[in-house]
């Protein structure tokens, strides 16, 4: 189902739409010059904070987007500390126990959680705990009490929970499996042979000589996922009808809203080249070998 | 169950699925389009599945979406799998000025968030199952060809290279019968992690209503169910059989993927029992 808003939208309300009513949209909104022109006209209000308007919504598009963004942040933050944290713990020590018993069964168990796409986690946590179960809500943000008491925070937490889950499955896989190969590859080093033969303890060794070296490779990975938020969150809003960017993005690609998509990449993408500007300044401060020139 | 027995029972599940989807017309009790019944039917002995809010056999759907899938995922990998090997080879082998070239342009690409771009193309052009293919094969590839070309720049001075340029073989001969074959292990695993990376992005694309609407897809089996009824009216048999079809191709394709690592790679064993 390719086409504009205006084939998609406008003419399907009974294909009666007057010419003059068809101009004039496309005048509103520029799209009578040629394809250059509107590039640049683009390009022009981006940097003056003009990120154009949505069909859909008749509103300029980027407060509807920082309005979304902070939606998003409610679910995504908390779950991407955690899925980090979990997956390098687990992670680290599976692959410094690599061959035992605990380590086969995680590695499985994470290969299992990661070949699962996480929009079907989403969608069987609905069933199962929301359809079945009843612990909790279908969909939403917010109980219908909303019309009554506002919105109570405890209220949206309680909405948030299954959603967080499912995006800390997600993320906590993700990470494992990293930082399992660069625990890997770090067992095999010689100070991890003379600190054993010091006759440290192995936990002291494991997570205060190992860590420190495999944790490098994860910090440019961990800051890409803060960046993805879109992707990240794309599928689990869209199942739980969260009103984040990601469920903002489905509907815009629906009704084939094209400004508003336009302003949801830039953002993602202003956000991937953030993050990795923050990798770049992390990496000194944790690994001294890489500081450099102006320290000396 | 070891590594062994699981990557032969992984094997054998997907081949059942590729059987499945080139057999799809003989298995398939009906034909997938047209209505065949009422809608909304509980399974029965006609129905197996049940029909869906047209009135369409959902096993037939099922069977028929197989083949969609595949064509989708394998087509992609292949073609993600030749452009990325084709450029690693040469950037690996000639290096200088075109490598710098090919490199950076990659460089840039990458900083490129790859869902959100492809989400974009597959709404800009009429979405036929094999363009999403190519679509996603093209962007996806360049995240392998770092890969492949440090692999090849490990062995561009190693004797026997030397050797048959010694003889007078030329650039060509050298890079595909020389520097290729010693890709092919880790090529294949990259294809098999690739074939499940693609295939279950088509599928999201078409839950998110991106599907090529004339064929059948589990992804928009899934987001019919979901979004017709067949989620809030509990009817199970519409929304879990795709799920659990999606679901069990990408476990298979998983294990292989991880048991053809091990099995070229075998450090990665070294440590086991």
């Amino acid at each position: 189902m390719p086409g504009d808003y205006i084939t998609n939208y406008l003419l399907s309300l009974g294909n009666v739409l007057p010419k003059e009513t068809l101009n004039e949209f496309y005048r509103e909104f520029g799209l009578n010059l040629p394809l250059y022109e509107q590039y640049i006209l683009y390009i022009k209000n981006i940097f003056a904070g003009e990120w154009g308007y949505s069909y859909q919504y008749s509103l300029p598009v980027l407060p509807l987007i920082l309005n979304k963004l902070f939606w998003t942040l409610i679910i995504l933050l908390p779950s991407t500390i955690l899925g980090i944290f979990f997956g390098m713990v687990t992670g680290a020590y599976s692959g410094w126990k690599s061959g035992s018993k605990q380590d086969l069964t995680t590695f499985n168990i994470m290969i299992m959680i990661r070949a699962v796409p996480d929009y079907w986690w989403a969608i069987v946590a609905v069933y199962l705990f929301s359809y079945y179960l009843k612990l909790f809500p279908i969909g939403g943000y917010t109980g219908i009490n909303i019309l009554y008491s506002g919105i109570g925070v405890i209220d949206v937490l309680y909405h948030a929970f299954l959603p967080v889950c499912v995006l800390i499955l997600s993320i906590t896989a993700g990470n494992y499996y990293m930082m399992r190969n660069s625990m890997l590859s770090v067992v095999e080093e010689d100070y991890i042979t003379t600190a054993r033969a010091k006759g440290l303890p192995e936990n002291y060794i494991l997570w205060r000589h190992a860590m420190k070296n495999t944790i490098l490779p994860i910090v440019t990975i961990a800051t890409l996922q803060f960046a993805s938020i879109i992707t990240g969150s794309i599928f689990v809003e869209t199942v739980f009808s969260w009103p984040g960017l990601g469920l903002l993005t489905t509907e815009a690609l629906r009704a084939r809203d094209l400004p508003l998509l336009e302003g949801i990449f830039l953002l993602d993408t202003l956000l991937v080249i953030i993050a990795n500007l923050v990798a770049d300044l992390l990496y000194p401060l944790l690994d001294p070998r890489i500081r450099t020139g102006a320290d000396e | 169950m070891s590594r062994k027995k699981l990557f032969w029972f992984s094997c054998l599940i997907f081949f059942a699925y590729v059987a499945v989807a080139v057999f799809a017309p003989l298995i398939a009790p009906y034909d997938p389009y047209t209505v065949s019944g009422p809608p909304l039917r509980q399974p029965d002995s006609m129905h197996p599945l049940g029909t869906n809010a047209t009135g369409q056999d959902i096993l037939s759907q099922l069977i028929f979406g197989t083949r969609i899938t595949l064509i989708i995922g394998l087509g992609a990998a292949l073609i993600s799998c030749s452009i990325s090997v084709s450029l690693g080879i040469l950037t690996g082998y000639y290096g200088g000025a075109f490598d710098g070239i090919v490199m950076r342009g990659i460089d840039i690409f990458m900083t490129i968030p790859l869902f959100p771009l492809l989400l974009v193309l597959t709404l800009f052009f009429t979405p036929g199952i094999f363009l999403v293919a190519i679509l996603m094969g093209v962007l996806g590839s360049t995240h392998s060809v770092r890969v492949f070309r440090s692999q090849v720049m490990g062995i561009r001075n190693a004797s026997f290279i030397e050797g048959a340029r010694a003889i007078g073989s030329r650039d060509m001969r050298i890079m595909s019968h020389h520097i290729l074959p010693n890709l092919i292990p880790i090529v294949t695993v990259r294809f098999v992690s690739s074939v499940l990376h693609y295939i279950l992005l088509g599928v999201g694309l078409s839950f998110l209503g991106l599907g090529d609407p004339m064929v059948i897809d589990w992804g928009q089996m899934i987001e019919q169910a979901y979004s017709s009824g067949g989620f809030a009216l509990g009817l199970w048999w519409w929304l879990i059989p795709p799920g659990l079809a999606v679901v069990g191709l990408s476990l298979a394709l998983a294990h292989l993927g991880y048991s053809s690592e091990e099995f070229y790679n075998p450090r990665l064993e070294k440590n086991r029992y």
